[in-house]
């Protein structure tokens, strides 16, 4: 009897253990998958998300434009144009595969998860509303000292290397117009690498430039 | 089935002298003691179990006919589901069985940190049984202790895999991806307070007058039927069965861990009865806190390296058939793989643990009491997703 309330004494002067979630939210881990954003720049339509869907819950929709030849005599290109991305998220699984398999980083995963509805239909998130998560996603937390280095760093110096070759040559053969590009093109490989640096493994949004 | 004298006393009281005719009932497939859709049809003389059927399959998914048309990647979004409290160990059996008909040689990083991951899983898995069950008994403090424990935990899980349930964290090769730096840090940070407020947990369930009334002496199960109906795990270890695949059939980094002079054990126990059963889990998690301990030291010390294996874009297994089975939290796990060359397999079986564990019902709960059903029941640890796959 005695010890028992002991024991309640002792636990009456200890701080409460639960968490005031409305007030106060919870800190989650960039890795948490709550929701998924999109980059809708960054979908090449190449449907490799809503095939490895493993409930098929990614519907797809595009066109195809084509595009005016850029220079004289050239060749007209086609280009995807993403009509619709919609992720049903009443029948999403959370398995992250559609995140993992996107090879140009449009898709992330967001830590946010309140965005439960009364009506089922609802959750059908069109590219619009996942876009809108994308402010929500954060950045990857760097890996263990023991990881091996990540790829994109590598691949991130080599393009600098490159650019930095690029632009002696250009110096050594032309004036200011050549130096101009050639250091701007190193400016944006350094930037990779930082990038790269950041991220471990997922992605950094916006990598990849849309042709204008 | 051998019931103490007092218990039978109060039987014959009531039920004695009158004829009366057996009258079946229906627990569930709703009712809150079968967490879950389990149905038990008991045919009951008075307040006795005459007999009992299992009738199982009303969360049947079809797993092992969906697993035919998934490639390994997705298989395991649907491995860690169908025990939905141990999701990393399901995940592991299915990698595993690919990586040996693979022939891959997993990267000892991600040997570790799997045995880490697995090892965590079955603390959280367990902790829940050890608050829900005496829930069941009508005990409601132990599960708020096991939830305080269960919360310290899933944090770190949450944060290396992103999942606080379905981990998705297993790839064919090792791991998805690799730990987050301080990782290691955080998860002896975690295991730290777990440890030192287990003895809290302990000694309201051990030392509770009411939940040993229920329990020490209640639903015996005998070593002979357990082997019989091939249940396994921390059910099957605490009626004398001493079988626990860690050591008798080392996988990951089991070998080390459970060689002389290393921190794994086995917890046994004789009495096979519902107190039993509920020692033996208490007791399995202390023995993996210090195996994740040692995990965590391993990892720590391990020499730089990948976590995971360069695959091709398209996995094809070769052709050929294998059985992997592992220590689930609930007791043996397996997968019979059989692939035909294809990116998917041909067949997996799935051997689950919490099936068996509730097929011997049949044989337990005849000639016990109806009140005495509820504690048998919750002291079988089963999920009710990993009997109906």
């Amino acid at each position: 009897m005695l010890r028992g309330l002991v024991t309640t004494a002792k636990v009456m002067l200890r701080p409460a253990h639960t968490a005031e979630y409305p007030d106060v939210r919870p800190v989650l881990p960039p890795r948490s998958r709550g929701v998924i954003a999109l980059v809708q720049e960054n979908c090449t339509v190449c449907m490799l998300c809503a095939r490895e869907c493993p409930d098929w819950c990614i519907y797809i929709e595009a066109h195809k434009e084509t595009l005016p030849p850029t220079t004289e005599g050239g060749r007209a290109r086609q280009r995807n144009v993403l009509d619709r991305f919609a992720i049903d998220f009443s029948l999403c699984m959370y398995c992250g595969i559609c995140v993992e398999v996107c090879p140009f980083d449009a898709l992330h995963w967001s830590p946010e998860f309140e965005y439960a509805e009364f009506d089922l239909h609802d959750l059908l998130h069109e590219k619009e509303r996942l876009g809108q998560w994308m402010p929500t996603v954060l950045p990857p937390q760097p890996p263990d000292p023991a990881a091996p280095e990540p790829k994109e760093i590598a691949q991130a110096a080599k393009a600098a290397a490159r650019a930095a070759r690029t632009a002696t040559a250009t110096a050594g053969r032309a004036a200011t117009t050549g130096r101009a590009a050639g250091s701007r093109k190193a400016a944006d490989a350094g930037r990779a690498a930082e990038a790269g640096k950041a991220d471990a493994a997922g992605g950094t949004p916006g990598r990849r430039e849309l042709p204008e | 089935m051998d019931v103490d004298g007092g218990r039978e006393l109060t039987v014959g009281v009531g039920a004695g002298g009158l004829a009366t005719s057996d009258m079946v009932l229906n627990i569930g497939p709703q009712h809150p003691a079968t967490h879950g859709v389990l149905r038990l049809r008991l045919v009951l003389d008075g307040e006795r179990i005459v007999s009992v059927d299992p009738v199982v399959g009303y969360m049947h998914r079809g797993a092992e006919k969906l697993f035919e048309v998934r490639d390994y990647r997705q298989i395991i979004v649907l491995a860690n589901r169908h025990d939905w409290l141990s999701a990393f160990a399901n995940e592991l059996g299915v990698v595993l069985a690919v990586e040996q008909l693979l022939g891959t040689e997993v990267p000892e990083r991600a040997v570790w940190a799997r045995t880490l991951l697995a090892e965590l899983n079955r603390v959280l898995s367990h902790l829940m049984f050890l608050g829900s069950y005496p829930l069941e008994l009508g005990a409601l403090t132990p599960v708020f202790y096991a939830f305080r424990e269960r919360e310290e935990l899933q944090s770190v899980l949450e944060e290396v895999s992103g999942g606080r349930m379905h981990y998705m964290f297993n790839r064919v090769g090792g791991l998805k991806e690799d730990l987050p730096a301080g990782w290691t840090a955080r998860v002896q940070a975690a295991i730290a307070p777990v440890r030192r407020r287990m003895p809290e947990l302990e000694s309201l369930l051990l030392g509770n007058e009411i939940l040993r009334a229920r329990t020490v002496g209640v639903g015996v199960l005998p070593r002979e039927t357990a082997a019989q109906f091939g249940v396994s795990g921390p059910i099957a270890r605490a009626s004398g069965l001493d079988l626990d695949l860690r050591r008798d059939e080392p996988y990951l980094a089991y070998g080390e861990l459970f060689a002389p002079g290393g921190p794994g054990r086995v917890v046994v126990r004789t009495a096979g009865d519902c107190y039993a059963r509920l020692d033996a889990l208490l007791e399995q998690v202390h023995v993996s806190l210090d195996l994740a301990e040692y995990c965590v030291d391993r990892l720590r010390s391990l020499p730089p390296g990948p976590v995971n294996v360069r695959l091709p874009k398209v996995l094809k297994v070769p052709a050929g058939h294998v059985y992997r089975w592992t220590e689930n939290p609930l007791g043996l796990n397996g997968y019979y793989l059989v692939s035909r060359g294809d990116k998917v397999p041909w067949r997996l079986k799935l051997r689950s643990a919490s099936f068996n564990n509730v097929q011997v019902l049949s044989r337990m709960l005849p000639g016990c009491l109806l009140a005495d059903m509820v504690s048998i029941l919750g002291s079988m640890f089963f999920v009710v997703g990993d009997v109906d796959k």
